[in-house]
This record gives C-alpha cells, sequence and structure tokens, in this order.
C-alpha cells in the first residue's frame, strides 16, 4: 500500500546509504512521543514509592536501592530509544531488529528485581521471545527472499503475493510474541508487579506503539 | 545468471527445514515441563531462524545472519542468567561446589604441540575463521597445565593487541571505501587484523576461566 495514504503525506527522506528513513505526520508524532517519555525517564528519580495496600486504607513504603535501578533506568532508556528507532525506520530488517531489542530490554529491566514470581514470569517471557524470533527474522527474510529489497520505500511500490503475505503473518507473530501482547500476555503480567513504575511504563509503551507501528508496516509491504 | 540454478533450487526446500525444526522445536518445549530444557530447546527454534534467514543466500542476508545470531545470543545469555538468579533466591545460601580439574591424557602430553599446529593453521586461513582457529590453539594452551604460570600482565598486554589491530581493521576497511585501487595491502591489513584480534579474544576466554578455577582453589 502506498506510505501517504497510511500515515499521511511524505514529509522528507533520510537516505543512510541503504536504510532510508522516511518521516511521516504518523511516525514523527509517535517518534516525538517515545523520546518525550524517554526523556522522563532519564530524568526521573522513583527510589521510593508509595503503594496501597489491597484490602485496607493503609499505605506502604516502597525503596529500591539505587545501585538496583541505575541499571533499570539505563535500560529503560534504551528501550525508548529502540522503540523510538522502530518508529522511523524505514528498513524491515532494522524494524525487526528494534522489536528485537525490545523483548532483550524488557526481560533486563525486570530481571534486577528480587522476587521469585517476577523473575519467573520474566523467565517465560523471555522464552516466549526467543521463540518469537523464527517468526520475525523469518518473516524479514521470507520478505527479501521474495521481493529482493527490504526498504519500505520499495515494497510500498510493489503489488504483494502469497508469499509475501504469509511472510507478513509470520512478521506479526514474532512481534506479537516478542512484545508480549494478546495470547502471550500472561507471561507478561506478572511482571508488572515489581517496583519501578517509569521503568515498567516503558514496557506498555513500547508494545503498544510497536503494535500500532508494526501494523502500518504490514499493509505497506503485503498491500 | 551468476547464481547457479542448483543453488536457487535450495531456497524452498531450506525454508521448509527451518519452518519443521522449528515447530519441532516448539513441539518439544510444549512437552518439556524442566525450566532449563525448555530453555535449551528454544536455541534450537533461535537456530532454525538463523536457517530460513541464511535459506535467502544473498549478500544482504549475509549481512542480516550476524544481528540474528547476536540477538539470539544475547537472549540466551540473559535468560539464563535470570534462570540463574532466580534458582539462587529460593535456594538462599549457595553451597560452594567442589572444582575438579579435568583429567585427559592429551592435556598433560601434547599441548604445545596441538597449540602449535592449531595457531599455524589458523594463521594459514587467516580472517574470522582463521582467528577461531587460532584463538581455539591458544584457549587449549592455557587449558592445559604448562600455561599456568602466565602472569596476569602479559594477557593485559594481549588485550592491548586486540585493541591495536581492531584499529588496523578499521583502517584496512577504510583504505577499501577511499583508495579501492590499494585493495592488496587493505585485505591484508584487515585480514590480519581480523586474525589477531578475534585470536587474542578467544585466548582471553581461557584466562576468565583459569582465574575462576583459581578463586575456586583449584589445582595449581
Amino acid at each position: 500500500m502506498d506510505i501517504a495514504s497510511l500515515g499521511g503525506e511524505l514529509l522528507g527522506q533520510i537516505p543512510f546509504g541503504d536504510i532510508v528513513l522516511y518521516l511521516t505526520p504518523f511516525n514523527l508524532f509517535m517518534f516525538a512521543a517515545v523520546l518525550i517519555f524517554t526523556f522522563l525517564i532519564a530524568i526521573s528519580r522513583t527510589e521510593t514509592q508509595v503503594e496501597t495496600e489491597f484490602g485496607t486504607l493503609g499505605n506502604r513504603r516502597v525503596e529500591v536501592d539505587t545501585a538496583e535501578f541505575r541499571v533499570r533506568r539505563f535500560l529503560a532508556v534504551v528501550c525508548g530509544l529502540a522503540t523510538a528507532g522502530a518508529m522511523v525506520t524505514g528498513d524491515l530488517f532494522n524494524f525487526t531488529l528494534f522489536v528485537a531489542l525490545i523483548g532483550i530490554v524488557n526481560i533486563g529491566i525486570v530481571s534486577a528485581v528480587r522476587q521469585v514470581e517476577v523473575l519467573d514470569a520474566a523467565f517465560q517471557y523471555g522464552l516466549i521471545a526467543m521463540m518469537a524470533s523464527l517468526p520475525l527474522f523469518g518473516g524479514a527474510a521470507l520478505v527479501l527472499g521474495s521481493s529482493g529489497t527490504l526498504s519500505l520505500l520499495e515494497l510500498s511500490g510493489m503489488a504483494g503475493n502469497p508469499m509475501i503475505v504469509f511472510a507478513s503473518i509470520l512478521l506479526l507473530m514474532g512481534v506479537v510474541g516478542e512484545t508480549g501482547v494478546a495470547p502471550f500476555y500472561a507471561t507478561k503480567a506478572e511482571m508488572f508487579r515489581t517496583p519501578g513504575s517509569p521503568f515498567i511504563l516503558i514496557i506498555h509503551l513500547s508494545s503498544l506503539l510497536v503494535i500500532v507501528r508494526a501494523i502500518e508496516v504490514l499493509l505497506i509491504v503485503s498491500l | 545468471m551468476m547464481v547457479p540454478e542448483f543453488t536457487l533450487s535450495l531456497f524452498q526446500p531450506a525454508i521448509y527445514t527451518g519452518l519443521i525444526a522449528g515447530f519441532i522445536g516448539l513441539l518439544g518445549i510444549s512437552f518439556q515441563k524442566n525450566d532449563l530444557s525448555a530453555l535449551i530447546i528454544t536455541d534450537i527454534v533461535g537456530i532454525a531462524m538463523l536457517v530460513i534467514v541464511a535459506a535467502v543466500g544473498t549478500d544482504l542476508a549475509e549481512a542480516l545472519i550476524l544481528p540474528g545470531l547476536v540477538v539470539e545470543l544475547a537472549e540466551i545469555m540473559a535468560i539464563s542468567e535470570i534462570l540463574i538468579s532466580r534458582e539462587m533466591r529460593i535456594l538462599g545460601e549457595v553451597p560452594v561446589v567442589e572444582h575438579r580439574p579435568m583429567e585427559l591424557e592429551v592435556f598433560r602430553t601434547a599441548p604445545n604441540f596441538l597449540a602449535l599446529i592449531l595457531i599455524a593453521y589458523g594463521v594459514f586461513l587467516t580472517g574470522f575463521t582463521g582467528g577461531a582457529v587460532a584463538g581455539a590453539g591458544i584457549l587449549f594452551y592455557v587449558a592445559t597445565r604448562r600455561a599456568r604460570g602466565l602472569p596476569a600482565v602479559e594477557w593485559d598486554g594481549i588485550a592491548g593487541i586486540s585493541g591495536v589491530t581492531w584499529c588496523l581493521w578499521l583502517a584496512g576497511f577504510l583504505i577499501f571505501f577511499i583508495a579501492p585501487q590499494l585493495w592488496l595491502p587493505a585485505l591484508f591489513m584487515s585480514g590480519c587484523g581480523i586474525l589477531i584480534k578475534v585470536a587474542s579474544k578467544m585466548g582471553l576466554i581461557g584466562v576468565l576461566a583459569r582465574e575462576e578455577i583459581r578463586e575456586a582453589g583449584g589445582d595449581e
């Protein structure tokens, strides 16, 4: 499908050799939203939190030491940057790489906590993310194999064939597994019980935005 | 046509092989209740992914395999780290495991000879593969008894050489782009650079293992 009919008019291109970034109002809006949120995470200090206790009227003060938070903040910033990259990239394989990176850092953000249940959930999510790399990279490779290019600008000009539609379905399965949405959400839900609100929120935000962008990419590629 | 017909005909069988291998791997995971085994079988699914990427068989696909492999390695390392830390939280205080060195005949009799052959063969191959072979030679030498006396300073020096040869590799590639007519020296520079770089890095793995053995109070 044409890029302009999905994301608004083409504002410009940034050619980095093979990898051509392109800018549409749709991409730019999501890119800016992620960058603003990443900036908020980078400057936030959330070592101390107040949690509401369930069943009573009381509140509870939770403290996490700075050393643990420093790693998680760094990984959250990396996750934000990877999401921002996935928003503007014009190269299908870079998109899959950014999605895979989001999957890895999501595991990393929760892996520093000291709760067995959370680590268990992170392990299951990690297994799903690893399994999802087969349809993710396999789909991208099939698109390359059947069309000869990975540039979204060129793919948007081509008509889809059954092979590319199959590759798009594989790619969508990969993105769904890697970001842990609908059928795989159970593997991720326990992870949100860990303290550290903004860092957990970036996991949500990245999967939402990546799914929206993935649908745009798949429509461009397969229609 | 540049690519032989036979190579092109391999595309579909390779894709099917990858998908079937991945499917068998997924079945295995669904049957498996042991976490560690599930993790190891998951690696098979990842390798099936590499098969599908490799099936495309163009220069671009070749450039895609490396990131795919890196992603795969990073994921398996992260998940196994999580598994270890979860088990440690469950166990609490972990008893120290007694270290028992490998007792192999070849470790006592022929470390110099085998290491020399591996390094010589690696130099003969040059490039990334050669670096890996030569590195295996160094690794073998370090793992065996003879090399235990090497001081840490020497290994720091080898790490430094690794950095220098990395620059050599980069400079070689720069020459490729700036002055293509000097391709032979550029090829030589990058070939030697990557050889020594990979070899020294492989050797350092051995040093790390040796230091850990020493810390665990192993054989010295």
